[in-house]
């Protein structure tokens, strides 16, 4: 009895594992991709209620997998928020601009994070 | 007259007779004197024609074959004028100058400074000028000397060429004559002196006059190419020359480079350019080691350095180098250069070297501003590596932490499992330890914003009451655990204040965090926020340690902590500095009172900006107002003042964007920036003022740059410079007709 699915895709396996055990603590079921190409390829394969993804990844950046996701009829809907370290100013407007549906940032709160991504749920549900 | 007085007796015939010739010689005597001195007094102007009258009256009044009149020059008698001489003879005499010495009747004159004269050249054994008398023919001579303050400047002379004495009315006539003489030739080298001084002065007011435009161009142009061409040109047109150029050194290839010429074949230039003037090898370098101009008078006569070779091939003949130093240190050299050979004036060499010396100092200032240049733009680029390396750092660092902060908090959740009093007591520690750690990267990051400029505030308008019962709410629990007190006091005549809301909390929360920290257990923590002026003061006064005078500067400094507090809390040693560079940013100021024992205050203030004070609730918006500026701050600034008048804003940064938003909203006003991305203000006024929809809508020009007339010409409405005051732009648009003078009034009580 899931909450919802979501795809993870994060590069660092420490923090993915958190984000992982944090989710399925809360009751969500959790996919992992491990860099961009990973992510574009899960989200097609596992239609996912909420994607997660990191802006820095090995290969293609979280910017270009959001915009293949946003490329498939299947993957279009899917909300997708931005977890990311960059911390300036100008990378918020960047997520924003770039299309993400929000932004998270690092480090996350374990304990605000399952509340985020309910509200991000609610969100995919009004699309 | 005195021959009809009445004689005593018959007078002789020949008595007669000699008084008879005495008169008429007199008479002719007085007639000529009369003529020289009307022939002086008629040619004043023109003393050649007084000394021709005076030479042809001394012959006819001494009877003589033949008159003449030397000057003296440099010790020898030069022939000037001459009546009664053959051609040959003033050859000879012009071929055989006369020294002044005895051998010569006007030597003797001259020495003797009285007129006197030979009986017989043939028969004074003194007498050495027998080749002339041989030429010449004559036997007697008579001189007299022309002196000026008693200085001899020539001498007249008479010749009979028969011995035949002259008398002694004979000797006055050419002594007055040669008086005359004398004078005339004395106002000639007057009005001669007199000419070469205002000749001499014309060309010193000129000189300086040409200086004072080479140090101006020295001084007003960092354009070096402008300043050495004005400096070629000045040092080729005072020196009389034909041409010049204007070399810089270099030291590392030790050689001279064309930096710049006046008057010279495009060609010329070219191959000089391609020249290797080396310092060792050239007349150029050679006056540089020197240390003093060296001038080369035909360049065909002496062996050609590469340099030389140039000019010379191309039909240059004189040359000089003048060597352009700076403190002892070559810095290059000016050339000046001529089509003939010839000398070149110590004079001229002073003044180039005069001239050089204002251009060594260009080319030093030239040389300090492109290494200002490079240096600056080596800075922008070390700046933007810093920014760079800052913005990664943050990342690399935020990554791990995110891990440690995130699994301390899932066991202390203790989602998987309960831990134990002392586990927990850790795993605070470490996620105390990981918070610290981040709020440092935090405040890296944000003072490296603030020394970059790049810290964008973003100003709205919110209660200040809520913020600071915010900012207190979250140090409640830390207080309690102490014992310590926090209070919470506002003016009653402040509401709203219109600042950057995060960055204003940022700072009181630090000030407070501080007080807390320092802070004895059941002491007390205190903000207030009053009004003083234009101004509203926030102060956070605690009952902790104090801080002592020798530190109260320093501890705005950055990782500069004070005492430590009881609590032995650890902080950043980057709270104060950051927050005080904010409220510089915000436009206030920060300062400290303290007295060791008793407590700090930490105060700051905070422009009150009374436009936006004032809730401004009921007024709907009555018309659009199309802001099209791309600097953050000046908007701001606009809408700030307009957020009190009832006008919709619609602000576009860039040119394109502005014309869209015009067309689109169609405003009641525009007001438009000139410096913009993209296409600039001039294009978009004058795309506007071109388009029927568009032309009507006034354009208020709001511009760093005064250029009214363009404005008004392209059709803006009104021009104001910033910085823009309220008062100017609510005005402005009222007069533009897109408010209502009532709205903008209202706005200002």
């Amino acid at each position: 009895m899931s909450h919802g699915r979501i795809l993870v895709v994060e590069d660092n396996p420490k923090n993915l594992k958190l984000v992982r055990d944090v989710l399925r603590y809360s009751g969500y079921e959790v996919i992992e991709a491990t860099s961009g190409e990973d992510g574009v390829r899960l989200a097609y394969e596992t239609s996912p209620d909420l994607i997660l993804m990191d802006l820095q990844l090995p290969g293609i950046d979280g910017v270009e997998a959001l915009r293949r996701i946003r490329t498939s009829d299947r993957t279009r809907g899917v909300p997708v928020v931005a977890v990311t370290a960059f911390a300036m100013d100008h990378d918020r407007e960047r997520a924003f601009d770039s299309g993400f549906n929000g932004y998270v940032e690092k480090p996350i709160s374990v304990r605000r994070l399952p509340q985020q991504v309910r509200d991000f749920l609610r969100l995919g549900g009004v699309r | 007259m005195v021959e009809r007085a009445p004689a005593r007796g018959a007078v002789s015939t020949v008595e007669h007779e000699r008084l008879q010739r005495n008169f008429a010689a007199l008479n002719d005597q007085f007639a000529a004197a009369n003529e020289v001195l009307s022939a002086v007094g008629r040619s004043a102007g023109d003393p050649d024609q007084v000394l021709t009258t005076i030479v042809e009256s001394a012959r006819r009044l001494c009877r003589s074959q033949a008159a003449h009149l030397y000057l003296l020059e440099n010790g020898f008698y030069r022939l000037i004028k001459a009546v009664g001489l053959s051609e040959e003879s003033i050859r000879f005499i012009t071929g055989h100058p006369m020294p002044m010495n005895r051998e010569t009747l006007i030597g003797r004159v001259g020495l003797d400074h009285t007129t006197q004269q030979i009986a017989d050249v043939l028969a004074d054994p003194d007498y050495g000028r027998q080749d002339l008398q041989r030429v010449a023919g004559f036997r007697t001579t008579m001189g007299a000397p022309m002196l000026v303050d008693d200085q001899v400047v020539g001498a007249l002379s008479v010749w009979r060429n028969e011995v035949s004495p002259f008398d002694e009315r004979e000797k006055n006539i050419v002594t007055a004559f040669a008086g005359q003489a004398a004078m005339a030739i004395n106002g000639v080298k007057l009005v001669q002196q007199l000419e070469a001084r205002g000749a001499e002065l014309a060309r010193k007011v000129g000189e300086l006059e040409a200086l004072r435009e080479v140090g101006e161009a020295v001084n007003s142009s960092l354009e070096v190419g402008e300043v050495l061409s004005t400096i070629a040109k000045h040092a080729v047109r005072l020196s009389a020359t034909d041409g010049g150029s204007i070399m810089e050194y270099s030291e590392t290839e030790r050689c001279f480079l064309v930096r710049s010429t006046y008057q010279t074949e495009p060609q010329v230039i070219e191959r000089l350019r391609t020249t290797r003037i080396h310092l060792d090898e050239t007349l150029v370098g050679r006056a540089a080691k020197l240390g003093r101009p060296l001038a080369v008078t035909d360049l065909e006569t002496v062996e050609l350095d590469p340099h030389l070779r140039v000019l010379f091939e191309a039909g240059w003949r004189s040359v000089v180098a003048v060597p352009m130093l700076r403190e002892g240190q070559i810095v290059g050299s000016l050339v000046v250069r001529r089509k003939q050979p010839g000398e070149f004036s110590g004079e001229t060499l002073a003044l180039l070297e005069m001239i050089a010396d204002q251009s060594a100092l260009a080319l030093l200032n030239a040389q300090l501003y492109r290494e200002l240049k490079q240096r600056s733009a080596e800075l922008e680029v070390a700046s933007r590596h810093k920014s760079e390396f800052l913005a990664s750092m943050s990342h690399e660092l935020r990554t791990p932490l995110n891990a440690v902060l995130g699994f301390s908090e899932v066991l202390l959740e203790q989602m998987f499992g309960e831990v134990n009093e002392r586990q927990e007591e850790y795993l605070r520690d470490i996620h105390g330890s990981g918070r610290h750690l981040l709020e440092l990267l935090n405040e890296i990051l944000d003072l490296s914003k603030v020394e970059a400029g790049r810290m964008e505030l973003e100003y709205s308008t919110f209660e200040l009451r809520a913020l600071l019962d915010n900012t207190v709410a979250m140090l409640r629990e830390r207080a309690a655990a102490h014992g310590i007190e926090l209070h919470v006091e506002v003016g009653p005549d402040i509401d709203q204040v219109f600042a950057d809301e995060l960055r204003l909390k940022q700072v009181v929360l630090n000030l407070m965090t501080n007080a807390v920290k320092f802070t004895g257990d059941g002491g007390s923590v205190v903000v207030r926020a009053v009004r003083a002026g234009s101004e509203i003061e926030i102060t956070v006064t605690d009952t902790g340690i104090g801080v002592p005078v020798e530190d109260r500067e320093r501890i705005f400094e950055s990782f500069q902590q004070g005492g430590r507090g009881p609590s032995q809390e650890e902080g950043t040693g980057l709270g104060l500095t950051l927050s005080r560079r904010i409220v510089e940013l915000l436009g206030g100021r920060m300062w400290l009172a303290s007295e060791v024992g008793a407590g700090s205050t930490f105060g700051f203030s905070l422009r009150s900006r009374e436009a936006a004070d004032q809730p401004r609730s009921g007024r709907p918006p009555v018309g659009d107002v199309v802001i099209i500026e791309d600097d953050r701050p000046s908007l701001d600034l606009m809408t700030a003042y307009l957020s009190g008048a009832a006008l919709r804003v619609t602000a576009v940064g860039d040119g394109q964007s502005g014309l869209d938003a015009v067309r689109r909203v169609r405003p009641a006003a525009v007001l438009l920036d000139i410096r913009l991305p993209g296409i600039d203000g001039w294009a978009v006024l004058q795309a506007l003022k071109a388009e029927p929809e568009t032309s009507s809508i006034p354009v208020i020009v709001v511009s760093i740059v005064d250029e009214r007339a363009r404005g008004a010409a392209l059709g803006a409405a009104a021009y104001l410079v910033k910085p823009v005051s309220r008062d100017a732009l609510l005005d402005t648009l009222v007069a533009a007709g897109a408010l209502s003078a009532p709205e903008a009034e209202g706005e200002l009580s």
